[in-house]
C-alpha cells in the first residue's frame, strides 16, 4: 500500500488544514491585538498582544449574565434529555400495544424540522406564559428523538437473561432503568450528554423569537445584538467570539470520539 | 390468570407512562404547530384581530404577487445546488485523510473543527474576513494584485449569496467528511488488493469501488445540504440579515422577518407550509435516489 509518495498527500491536505484554521487565527489576533481593525496593512503575526479587549467584554456588556443564562437552559436541556429520553427508549426496546405506531409516530417527527414549526410554537409559548423564560428556551427541545433511538439501540442490546435475572430477585422496570440499563450504556449516555449540549449552546433561531427581555439573552443572542451595536469596529465583538468559541471546542477536543459518534447517529436530524 | 392480566394491564400503563413526557413534548412542539400551521396559512389572522377565512388568499399573493418569493425561492435553491460542490472536496479530503499517511488524525480534528462551534460566532469572523477595507480576503487578493481595491462582498447584489455560501460550506465541509470518513472504513480493504492484483489503476479503483459502495454516505450528506439550505438561518441572519434586498434571503430567514419583523404571521404560515412541502418532497426524492437508505443509516441499527 506505500507505492505512492506521501508528500503531495501532506501538501493538499496541509493547504486545507491552513485554509480551515486561517479563520479561528485571524479572529484570535484580532482579539489580541485589535489591530486589523485600525491598521493597514495587516500584520500576519499578533504584535504586543494584550488582554485589554477580554476587560473590554465583561465590562461593557452583561457577559456574565448571558453565560449564566447559557449554563442554565443547556443544563436544562441536557438533564431533561438524559431522562426523557431514556425513560422512552426504554418502553421501545419493550414490546408492547401499540409500539409501532409510536415508532412511525416519533420517525414522522424527525421529518418536521423545527424551523417550519416556529409561527405556531411561538404561539403556544405565549399561551403557555413561557415567553421571555429559561423553560421556554429549554422546552421545545428537551427530548430529541435521534438521542431515543440511540439509547433504544444501547438498551437493546443489554442480553435479556440479564433482565430476566433481574426482574426475578424483584427489581421493579425503574429500577431495571437505574441500574442495570444506565449503568451499561454509558457511550448512549455521553451520546446524549455532548449532542444536546452543543445544540442547546449554539441555539440562536428559537432564543431570538421568544425572549426580548435583556436578562434573558443568552450568549448567541447576546453576541449577535452586539454584533449591530458595535458593527464590527472593536476588538471587544472578537474577544466575545473566542469567548463564546472556546467551550464548543474543548468540549470537541476533549470528548471527539463520541461526538464524532453521536453526530454520525444524529445526522439526519433536522 | 386474572393476576397476569392485571400485570400485563399495569405493565402497558408504566411503558406509556415513560413515553408521555417525550410524547408531550413532539405533540406540542411539532405535530400541533404543524396543523395549526396549515390552518394558519388559510386565514386572515394577526395576534390583535380574529382569525377570518382567508381561502387562497396568500398563496395567490406569494405566487403571483410576491416578487421578493420567488428571488428568495431561488436563493434557497441555489443554496442547496452549492451542496454537491462541498461534497466533492469533502470526499476528496476523506480519501486523502484515510490513507496511511502520518497526522491524518491531526488533518480530521482540524477539518472538522469548524463544525461544532457556534454559528452566530463564525458569521461574524467571516463578516469580517470580508469587510470591504481591512478583512483578509479583499487584503490578500489586493496583495496578489487581482483586484486594484477592496470588493465590498457581502453588500454586492451579485456576490453576497456565492460569499455567504462560501462560509457555509467551510462550516459544514468537515461535517461531510466524517461522514464520508466512516463509509470508507466500511469498504473492505480485500477488495482494492484484488483490484490492483487485476491491473486496475487508482482512478479505475475510485470509480469503480469507492464510489459506488459509498453510495449511501453520499446521499446522506445530500439529505444534510438539503436540510441544511432550509435550516441555515444562523449564519445569514449574522452576515447579511438577508439583505442586499433579499440577495441572500433564504426562506428560513424570509418567514422569520415575515413573521416576527413585519408581523404577518399568517402569510409567514403560508410560507411555511410551501417551504415544509418543498422540503418533504426533496428529502423524500433523495431518499428513494439512494435507495431509501438515506435515512435509515442511523435509525435502523
Amino acid at each position: 500500500m506505500h507505492r505512492y509518495p506521501h508528500w503531495p498527500i501532506h501538501l493538499i491536505l496541509g493547504t486545507v488544514s491552513i485554509l480551515m484554521l486561517i479563520p479561528f487565527v485571524w479572529v484570535l489576533k484580532t482579539s489580541l491585538t485589535g489591530e486589523n481593525i485600525f491598521s493597514y496593512p495587516p500584520a500576519i503575526l499578533p504584535q504586543n498582544p494584550h488582554l485589554y479587549y477580554y476587560v473590554d467584554v465583561w465590562y461593557t456588556i452583561p457577559f456574565f449574565r448571558y453565560l449564566v443564562n447559557s449554563v442554565i437552559v443547556s443544563a436544562m436541556v441536557v438533564a431533561a434529555n438524559i431522562v426523557f429520553n431514556a425513560m422512552a427508549g426504554y418502553a421501545l426496546s419493550r414490546e408492547f400495544l401499540g409500539k409501532r405506531t409510536i415508532i412511525m409516530l416519533f420517525l414522522s417527527c424527525m421529518m418536521i424540522p423545527f424551523q417550519v414549526t416556529i409561527i405556531p410554537a411561538y404561539l403556544i409559548t405565549k399561551q403557555l406564559g413561557l415567553l421571555n423564560s429559561h423553560l421556554g428556551m429549554a422546552l421545545p427541545v428537551c427530548s430529541t428523538i435521534v438521542c431515543i433511538f440511540v439509547f433504544k439501540a444501547s438498551f437493546d442490546a443489554v442480553p435479556s437473561s440479564l433482565v430476566d435475572a433481574a426482574r426475578i430477585d424483584g427489581l421493579s422496570d425503574w429500577g431495571i432503568i437505574l441500574k442495570i440499563m444506565l449503568p451499561l450504556s454509558t457511550s448512549a449516555v455521553a451520546t446524549n450528554v455532548i449532542l444536546a449540549f452543543i445544540w442547546s449552546w449554539n441555539n440562536f433561531l428559537w432564543p431570538l423569537i421568544i425572549i426580548r427581555d435583556q436578562d434573558m439573552q443568552t450568549l448567541p443572542l447576546g453576541l449577535s445584538r452586539f454584533l449591530t451595536v458595535v458593527e464590527g469596529t472593536t476588538g471587544a465583538l472578537y474577544a466575545f467570539c473566542v469567548m463564546v468559541l472556546l467551550p464548543g471546542l474543548v468540549i470537541f477536543l476533549l470528548a471527539q470520539k463520541e461526538f464524532i459518534a453521536g453526530l454520525t447517529k444524529g445526522a439526519a436530524k433536522g | 390468570m386474572q393476576i397476569i392480566k392485571r400485570r400485563k394491564t399495569r405493565e402497558l400503563f408504566l411503558l406509556w407512562l415513560l413515553l408521555t413526557p417525550s410524547l408531550a413534548i413532539f405533540t406540542l412542539y411539532r405535530i400541533i404547530p404543524l396543523f395549526w400551521n396549515g390552518i394558519l396559512s388559510f386565514q386572515f389572522w394577526s395576534p390583535y384581530k380574529p382569525a377570518e377565512f382567508a381561502k387562497l388568499y396568500h398563496y395567490q399573493e406569494m405566487f403571483f404577487y410576491d416578487d421578493a418569493f420567488w428571488r428568495v425561492f431561488w436563493n434557497t435553491v441555489l443554496f442547496m445546488a452549492s451542496a454537491p460542490v462541498g461534497i466533492a472536496l469533502a470526499l476528496g479530503i476523506a480519501v486523502l485523510v484515510n490513507t496511511q499517511v502520518r497526522g491524518r488524525n491531526v488533518y480530521r480534528t482540524i477539518v472538522f473543527m469548524s463544525y461544532p462551534v457556534m454559528t452566530v460566532a463564525v458569521g461574524i469572523i467571516w463578516q469580517w474576513l470580508y469587510n470591504e477595507k481591512v478583512g483578509l480576503i479583499n487584503y490578500i487578493l489586493i496583495s496578489l494584485g487581482v483586484i486594484g481595491r477592496g470588493i465590498p462582498f457581502l453588500q454586492s447584489f451579485e456576490l453576497a449569496l456565492p460569499s455567504v455560501i462560501v462560509a457555509s460550506i467551510w462550516q459544514v465541509i468537515g461535517f461531510y467528511m466524517i461522514i464520508l470518513l466512516a463509509g470508507l472504513q466500511t469498504i473492505p480493504s480485500e477488495l482494492y488488493e484484488s483490484a490492483a492484483i487485476d491491473g486496475a489503476s487508482q482512478w479505475m479503483q475510485f470509480r469503480r469501488i469507492t464510489l459506488p459502495l459509498l453510495r449511501p454516505s453520499v446521499f446522506l450528506c445530500f439529505v444534510i445540504g438539503i436540510i441544511n439550505s432550509f435550516t441555515n438561518f444562523d449564519l445569514i441572519f449574522v452576515m447579511t440579515q438577508g439583505g442586499p434586498a433579499h440577495a441572500t434571503d433564504l426562506l428560513i430567514t424570509y418567514i422569520y422577518s415575515t413573521a416576527f419583523k413585519l408581523s404577518k404571521f399568517d402569510y409567514a404560515a403560508a410560507l411555511t407550509v410551501v417551504n415544509f412541502l418543498f422540503f418533504l418532497a426533496l428529502a423524500l426524492l433523495a431518499n428513494k435516489a439512494s435507495g431509501g437508505e438515506a435515512g435509515a443509516v442511523e435509525i435502523g441499527k
